[in-house]
């Protein structure tokens, strides 16, 4: 299965003097059950792209196919909500979005809205907090008196209790320091590999999109670039030349091996990897 | 060396006196539960000085109260001899400016030009002196090209410049950045960091910048490490990175030429550069000597 763009576009206040073509003329397949990263520079229709996923804007020409649904601009689309609830879009600083009483509350919030009863949205809601990694001890403190990497879990949290199927999630490492970073991508690739959710993530952090993300999709002025394995779009030197990729600093060492002379294995994505790899290669000699 | 008692005695307050003179501050939002814990620390003049510590660790709400946007519980901060305190926060403020981390939260002015000059109405600079302060530091900070758009027009990384500018315009001697490039994209945190580098080469501004991007240590002359709200490390922002292990027991990430140094290591490969040309050159070396 999987989520397709066809012939897109996408206008921000068409037919106004204002009017800015955000998207232009998509064409893009996204598999399921993977991990893909969406970058590019501020301003080059990311953000415009994955809002599309769960019908939070609507296309202004051609359509997109997702999840046994399409969507087609200009035409009335019914069937919206439920499409919400198994397309999960977690928004930048997603933590400003906390409004509840406490934790628990803000995240029940979104089973209940979809019809949850009472005790099957506290059930989802602990589930998920337990996901993120959020303790019971702070099941009933209020969402805003804890620290910023803890409310941005808790947003996401809210999302997760939807159980869904495909998770878009924008930025979701903007601000939060190296471990809390990190743990939060732990917790898309456990999401990934034990539910099989579909992960889509706009970053602007290259070293954690070579890090973790199977597919990459390089957007330049509302215009697919690349879409492919995020391997061979760092491995793709005039590619990344061209569109100015900040390139992981692993590619950057691995850049400078080749210039000394050694043959680099393509596929090696960490130092661990590389030291060994090349311990072996010198003690060969 | 022979001087008379006093004499001498003017001579040692001289150098003992730092610019920022932090002591046994504390600081909690509610009580029994210290953010900062007993701190002492001096920052001299001219200096670049990096704040780390993860979330949590109390950087941001000491960069708060060198502001005086809080209030010491106990314990002090001195800034050019003069005590952070209702009494003389208006002559420390004079002294200092703060660049925030979210660049649309510090956007006042209806454009460019207007933000930059807001300080300046408020000092009641007289409107001919401030187009040529606005104008000198629109120049030097990159933003001259934009002096009439409107905010929305403008990048992260713009934004932020343009914040800076509107600093540099009151004529700090302080400047604190608090997170100031983690919400920018890579391009507008590089150029904003080759800024911070350029105003701290002047030697005209002491430099405070909190930050998570253990590569902008690197650039800085000093890092203060926080954790849990004590001292963990105070040390040349060269030399803080020598005990890596320390700094992982709390969490805190090192730059990624001494990972590659540690790897190495671990496969008994000893590199002595410290930079990655350096070490790749090394490499090669050591498969062409066998």
């Amino acid at each position: 299965m999987a989520i397709n763009f066809k012939s897109l576009t996408y206008i921000y206040d068409e037919g106004m003097p204002y009017a800015h073509k955000a998207l232009d003329d998509i064409n893009l397949s996204l598999i399921e059950g993977k991990i893909t990263a969406i970058i590019g520079q501020t301003g080059s229709g990311k953000s415009t792209l994955v809002e599309h996923l769960n019908a939070l804007l609507l296309p202004s020409f051609g359509s997109l196919e997702i999840l046994d649904r399409t969507i087609v601009a200009k035409q009335k689309n019914t069937g919206l909500k439920a499409l919400r609830k198994e397309v999960g879009l977690v928004f930048q600083f997603s933590e400003y979005q906390l409004f509840e009483e406490t934790i628990l509350k803000d995240v029940a919030f979104g089973p209940k809205n979809y019809g949850a009863s009472e005790q099957e949205a506290i059930q989802k809601a602990k589930e998920a907090l337990k996901l993120v990694g959020i303790e019971e001890k702070y099941y009933d403190i209020s969402p805003l008196d804890v620290s910023g990497g803890q409310k941005r879990r808790i947003a996401i949290a809210g999302i997760l209790a939807l159980e869904p199927k495909i998770l878009v999630l924008d930025e979701p490492t903007a601000g939060l320091d190296p471990k809390g970073a990190s743990e939060m991508i732990n917790i898309f690739i456990n999401l990934n590999k034990q539910k099989n959710t579909t992960i889509i993530i706009v970053s602007h952090d290259n070293e954690m999109v070579y890090n973790f993300a199977d597919n990459t999709v390089l957007m330049d002025h509302g215009k697919v670039i690349f879409n492919g394995l995020t391997l061979d779009l760092f491995n793709n030197k005039e590619l990344s030349d061209k569109y100015n990729l900040l390139k992981p600093k692993i590619v950057l060492f691995k850049e400078l091996l080749t210039k000394n002379g050694f043959k680099i294995d393509p596929n090696i994505r960490t130092i661990e990897e590389l030291s060994k790899y090349l311990a072996k290669e010198i003690n060969k000699k | 060396m022979c001087y008379s008692n006093t004499f001498s005695k003017v001579v040692y307050n001289r150098i003992v006196m730092s610019f920022i003179e932090v002591k046994d501050l504390c600081f909690s939002y509610v009580e029994d539960n210290l953010v900062l814990d007993n701190l002492s620390f001096n920052i001299e003049k001219g200096t670049y000085t990096c704040i780390i510590g993860h979330n949590g660790s109390g950087k941001s709400t000491l960069a708060k109260l060198i502001a005086g946007l809080l209030e010491a519980k106990s314990g002090s901060i001195k800034i050019d001899g003069l005590e952070v305190n209702a009494t003389n926060i208006h002559s420390i403020r004079s002294k200092l400016g703060i660049v925030f981390q979210n660049p649309d939260n510090q956007f006042i002015g209806s454009t460019v030009r207007d933000d930059i000059a807001f300080g300046l109405e408020n000092k009641q600079i007289k409107r001919e002196e401030m187009d040529d302060i606005i104008n000198k530091y629109a120049k030097e900070v990159g933003v001259l090209d934009f002096l009439d758009k409107e905010p929305t027009a403008l990048s992260g990384g713009q934004k932020q410049r343009v914040a800076i500018a509107g600093v540099l315009a009151m004529n700090p001697e302080i400047i604190i950045f608090d997170e100031a490039t983690s919400m920018l994209d890579p391009k507008g945190k590089s150029d904003i960091k080759k800024l911070m580098s350029l105003l701290s080469d002047t030697k005209k501004y002491t430099i405070i910048s909190i930050t998570h991007d253990i590569e902008e240590v690197l650039l800085s002359d000093n890092c203060l490490v926080l954790n849990k709200g004590k001292v963990y490390a105070y040390s040349k922002a060269k030399d803080v990175f020598n005990n890596a292990e320390e700094l992982r027991k709390i969490d805190l990430d090192i730059p990624f030429s001494l990972k590659v140094k540690e790897a190495f290591n671990k496969q008994h490969i000893k590199l002595k550069s410290n930079d990655l040309e350096g070490m790749a050159k090394e490499l090669w070396q050591l498969t062409s000597n066998h």
